[in-house]
């Protein structure tokens, strides 16, 4: 007897059902409501009410000044290190107002990481202290927890097969992508809730890109995740959500098929296809 | 709606080409299904010839812009309305390079039809043809002016077209019950009927991609969707 011929569609490679882009976020992490930040006299953001979803990408576009930054920045109060600056409104955490009178700055920053644009690990230090110096600076002395602990972050920022041999060598003897990678380490070690990426790409090569964006599309299975963008591309293929920012306010925010496809705002429209003036 | 001008004046440029290349495909298109009809109705050989002779350039311009549209998806990766206007704009031309197609098989056996003596069902033809073309016409209306409601009202215009088509095979494969010495005469005229019927199916194809080019609303399927 012989075994029957699988047809055509058993030898399709399925892939996994992806998220389904509903129009409201249906379970957040963030939320802001009537969020507005001065430097100074200068409104930097001007009256943002926005849910973050839960386990997904929300990317932040804009032009160079409209905010985005400082909206990052203001979930995990990180701005407050710019002298002079305001913020009215709330920003919630699981519910938690973050800028509520007895919220210790410091453990704000512990919950939501945060990867800058330019990789910055610490040049005195090895690869490996890099990974667990936050958990250090919080007393953790166990070595054994060390060690599992900078194993796993390493393979979560898919760097570990790379540099397991080397960990004792320094930080900055990575390539760009790596030590971006580093970072991304650095900030899953101390087990954050959501992890924020301030153009984390923009000073790698495409193939670094690639890894760190390969990389964002797992970590949001763990973490919420919110990045700033300028590369409307990488927007497009790693985010769920969009939030399309000028002179500080909310423009748009929708899912991110809906906005690089069908935005309503003109002002959407026109930034993302290039006619913004 | 006019949209405001590119930050980059070659997308601008690159744009208009792709547009302009659609408009001409659209226009040799219905120049070739015209003379493919006028040489059935006329017995003209001639004319015939010369809708075959069009599906060559048609197929050329399809070529052109399907590597135009690659060309900009690669150079621009445009998203959002000048995403829509390329994927709408290559789509387009391969339901157009189809109707091309459509004009030389209606060519072709008219010059068939030609050899023999006149069938007066010929006429059954003409307003198949007509609802066609103005089914076709409003469709390319439709993208060019991103008229979404012009784009909608083509697709419903489909069914009469089947129908005016169920009727003339119907009267035709009676005639070759009482006259099977024309059977192959009648069997032609069969298949130009099916050739108009496939141009309405196009045109339609056409206005639902207009719909999506102007306002991203996808309205195919729709009552496979209505009744699943």
């Amino acid at each position: 007897m012989t075994t029957p011929e699988r047809s055509v569609v058993d030898r399709v490679d399925r892939p996994a059902e992806p998220m389904p882009a509903d129009e409201a976020v249906s379970a957040c992490t963030f939320r802001t409501k009537d969020l507005s930040i001065w430097y100074g006299d200068k409104r930097a953001i001007d009256n943002v009410t926005l849910d973050i979803a839960s386990n997904a990408v929300t990317a932040i576009i804009g032009p160079s000044g409209c905010g985005k930054s400082t909206f990052i920045r203001s979930l995990n109060r990180m701005h407050e290190l710019v002298p002079k600056t305001r913020v009215e409104g709330t920003v919630l955490l699981q519910g938690e107002d973050l800028y509520s009178s007895n919220v210790d700055p410091a453990i704000v920053r512990r919950r939501v990481g945060m990867v800058f644009q330019k990789s910055n690990p610490f040049p005195t230090m090895s690869i490996g202290e890099n990974v667990i110096i936050g958990l250090r600076l919080n007393g953790v002395r166990n070595q054994k927890f060390l060690n599992e602990r900078l194993e796993r972050s390493l393979r979560m920022a898919a760097l570990w097969d790379e540099v397991k041999d080397d960990l004792h060598k320094p930080g900055t003897s990575l390539s760009g992508g790596q030590q971006q990678r580093l970072c991304i380490a650095r900030a899953l070690a101390v087990e954050p809730e959501v992890l924020l990426m301030d153009e984390p790409c923009s000073a790698l090569d495409p193939i670094a890109t690639a890894k760190i964006e390969e990389l964002i599309y797992e970590l949001k299975t763990t973490y919420t995740i919110v990045t700033v963008t300028h590369n409307m591309q990488q927007a497009g293929r790693i985010s769920d959500y969009t939030a399309f920012f000028y002179l500080g306010r909310l423009i748009e925010f929708g899912p991110t098929t809906k906005i690089f496809t069908n935005p309503s705002e003109r002002q959407t429209e026109d930034y993302i296809t290039g006619r913004f003036g | 709606m006019i949209a405001p001008k590119h930050i980059l004046g070659t997308f601008d440029e690159a744009l208009a080409s792709l547009r302009n290349n659609v408009l001409m495909m659209s226009g040799l298109t219905e120049r070739s299904l015209e003379r493919a009809m006028k040489g059935l109705v006329n017995r003209d050989d001639n004319i015939c010839a010369n809708a075959i002779a069009d599906d060559e350039e048609i197929d050329q311009l399809e070529k052109q812009i399907d590597k135009d549209g690659v060309d900009i998806l690669l150079r621009f990766q445009p998203v959002a309305s000048d995403l829509r206007r390329v994927v709408s704009a290559m789509k387009l031309s391969s339901n157009l390079e189809r109707m091309a197609d459509q004009a030389t098989t209606i060519a072709r056996r008219a010059r068939k039809l030609n050899q023999h003596p006149p069938l007066p069902e010929v006429e059954l033809m003409k307003p198949m043809y007509e609802h066609a073309m103005s089914m076709f016409k409003d469709s390319v209306d439709a993208f060019v002016r991103e008229d979404v409601d012009l784009g909608r009202a083509v697709v419903p215009r489909d069914e009469k077209l089947d129908e005016l088509n169920r009727l003339a095979s119907h009267k035709l494969v009676e005639r070759m019950a009482h006259d099977p010495e024309q059977l192959r005469g009648y069997l032609n005229l069969i298949f130009i009927g099916r050739c108009l019927e496939r141009v309405g199916d196009h045109a339609t194809n056409i206005a639902e991609d207009a719909v999506y080019a102007a306002a991203a609303e996808d309205i195919r399927h729709q009552t496979l969707v209505a009744s699943s």
